[in-house]
């Protein structure tokens, strides 16, 4: 392939200048295989996302091939109908975990990748650590700040490059509760002032039901559900359709995952313990007593009865081993 | 009142290290004053003291401080620069390292001193000759420690660096250096402490000043005044070394809440 790199880039920094009102990338995703040595993890995909469009995706691999941080087995993807890593300065990422260098204060994390002036850099960085609501952290050491500060500063990270992309690797994954729900809100509101199209990974079905225009589910290297989510925005967790459509996707999920049974396990609901905010269900299981806290809202929307056979699933990640 | 208590409790916190030493020193010199130690054996630290004094008046004494402090700080620099050197090398490239680390590590298994003869032999009892030692005692926990320090870097950080457009010269400034600091300072502190004794030992061999020198040619006087004040400037030394390199940490480390002064 010929394409000479620099002429592509001066044009796209002509263009560049009014960047702040380009809309979202469409994404194409043409047959697409990914292999880590033997195992296949994607069997030829294809998926259509449109420019600005907020998808809602349970499933890694596809959005690591995306960010350009595997690389692709065979098959292809299109970012506005042209190979991916032609654009890949349209593209952030945030990660699961915050990964801001520790070593850099706040402002300098955000400033990370950017050419220019000093002033101007700072400028800048401090406006968008103003949107995601921390501009008077600026100057602290990331080990200063909590969990969900650490990921507002990584939202802020990836918004001053001014995305096209947003990539989303399950972010709030291990916020607790409210401020997962606070981060949410958070994240909706940047992307309708933004306009960039988003990919949120996740695995918590009544937050891919928050923010998804689509929910799409990958499962054994397919795509086995993919439902738009017509509901207006902002949503409440409270609202009875959304309550209906959270738990329409759970159970066609929980469904999937009982063909795949991998960190889950069976039990009877033994004692369901209910406090303001967070609900505690304690699940009576062959190996012992096992608790899910729950939100007490979500439970109110899908009562539980004490006696009731239900099937605990837990990330592999979350799985703490001691000898 | 709780101001003042805080002074006081600061001058306590200042003076406790230091009750150990004074004591040991004071009991030492009543010791020698009532006989129980012959002066031939162990001076009282007051003739020590006084030995200082008269040395330091003369300007003997901080002509042998200035030479080994320079032959000391010498060896560091051509030793531990060559172990940053190849530690970021074999640290950062396969290549170099399946090329040199084998041969490194067998060279590493030598002790410097075993070296003493052959070292002899080739340079001569120059200058050369020590700072060929001293160079080679601290190179390697510069290098062993350097070479770590890049190779734990948290490779998750790399990956975000990667994707947020930094690559070579801004990647290794911004990513992997300032990660694989903390355990390249633990390397030059250890290098540091290494760095005075084979000094010690390279100035016994033979020398014409320096520390070494003064208590060498002491003991041929038999003045153990002398030659404890040697002793003592060694360890004031090493302590001073200590101190820099402390500093050095706070300062680069202050990120790291283990090492900020709060």
């Amino acid at each position: 392939m010929q394409i000479d790199h620099r002429e592509l880039n001066e044009v796209r920094s002509a263009q560049g200048k009014d960047k702040e009102q380009a809309p979202g990338l469409s994404i194409g995703v043409r047959q697409l295989i990914k292999r880590f040595g033997e195992r296949q993890v994607l069997h030829g995909l294809d998926l259509d996302i449109e420019a600005g469009e907020f998808i809602a995706i349970v499933g890694r691999s596809l959005l690591r091939l995306l960010a350009g941080l595997d690389t692709v087995s065979s098959g292809g993807i299109l970012l506005d109908g042209q190979p991916a890593d032609l654009l890949k300065d349209d593209v952030r990422m945030m990660f699961q975990d915050a990964r801001l260098l520790p070593w850099r204060t706040v402002i300098q994390n955000i400033a990370i990748g950017l050419d220019g002036s000093k002033r101007e850099i700072r400028e800048r960085a401090l406006e968008v650590l103003g949107q995601v609501g921390l501009a008077d952290r600026a100057d602290e050491w990331p080990s200063r700040l909590s969990g969900g500060q650490r990921q507002r500063v990584a939202l802020a990270r990836a918004l001053i490059h001014r995305p096209r992309l947003l990539l989303l690797d399950e972010p709030l994954g291990a916020l607790d509760a409210l401020t997962r729900i606070e981060m949410q809100r958070l994240i909706e509101s940047i992307w309708k002032q933004h306009r960039f199209t988003a990919l949120l990974v996740t695995h918590d079905v009544s937050e891919a039901v928050a923010l998804g225009d689509r929910i799409v589910l990958v499962e054994d290297g397919r795509i086995t559900l993919d439902e738009p989510v017509a509901l207006a925005r902002p949503r409440e967790h409270g609202e009875a359709q959304f309550a209906q459509r959270e738990s329409r996707v759970l159970k066609r999920l929980m469904t999937v995952e009982a063909i795949n049974n991998r960190n889950q396990i069976r039990g009877r609901i033994s004692e369901i313990v209910v406090d303001s905010v967070l609900s505690e269900v304690r699940i009576l299981t062959p190996s012992g007593l096992v608790t899910s806290t729950v939100l007490t809202r979500s439970l109110s929307e899908q009562p539980l009865e004490i006696g009731a056979e239900v099937l605990a699933t837990f990330k592999s990640n979350e799985v703490v081993l001691a000898t | 009142m709780s101001q003042k208590s805080t002074i006081l409790n600061r001058l306590r916190g200042a003076l406790i290290p230091w009750l150990l030493p004074i004591s040991i020193l004071a009991a030492w010199e009543i010791a020698a004053r009532v006989g129980w130690l012959s002066s031939r054996i162990l001076p009282e630290p007051f003739a020590v003291l006084k030995a200082g004094v008269a040395l330091a008046a003369t300007g003997e004494l901080w002509q042998h401080v200035k030479v080994s402090s320079l032959r000391a700080l010498t060896g560091f620099a051509i030793g531990g620069g060559l172990g940053l050197l190849l530690g970021l090398l074999t640290g950062s490239f396969r290549k170099v390292e399946i090329a040199l680390d084998t041969t490194l590590q067998m060279i590493r298994n030598i002790p410097p001193l075993a070296l003493i003869p052959l070292v002899i032999l080739w340079f001569g009892i120059d200058e050369t000759a020590k700072l060929f030692l001293i160079s080679l005692g601290v190179f390697f926990s510069v290098y062993i420690n350097t070479f770590h320090g890049i190779r734990s870097v948290d490779p998750a950080l790399i990956e975000m660096g990667r994707s947020y457009g930094l690559k070579g010269w801004s990647l290794y400034r911004e990513v992997i250096l300032p990660g694989a600091l903390s355990s390249i300072l633990v390397g030059v502190r250890y290098a540091l402490g290494f760095m005075w004794v084979i000094l010690i030992v390279a100035e016994t061999i033979s020398a014409q000043a320096g520390i070494g020198y003064m208590t060498m040619n002491a003991r041929e006087f038999l003045q153990t005044d002398v030659v404890l004040l040697g002793i003592l400037l060694y360890a004031v030394l090493g302590k001073l070394a200590d101190v820099a390199a402390r500093l050095l940490e706070r300062h680069w480390l202050k990120w790291n809440n283990s090492y900020s002064t709060a």
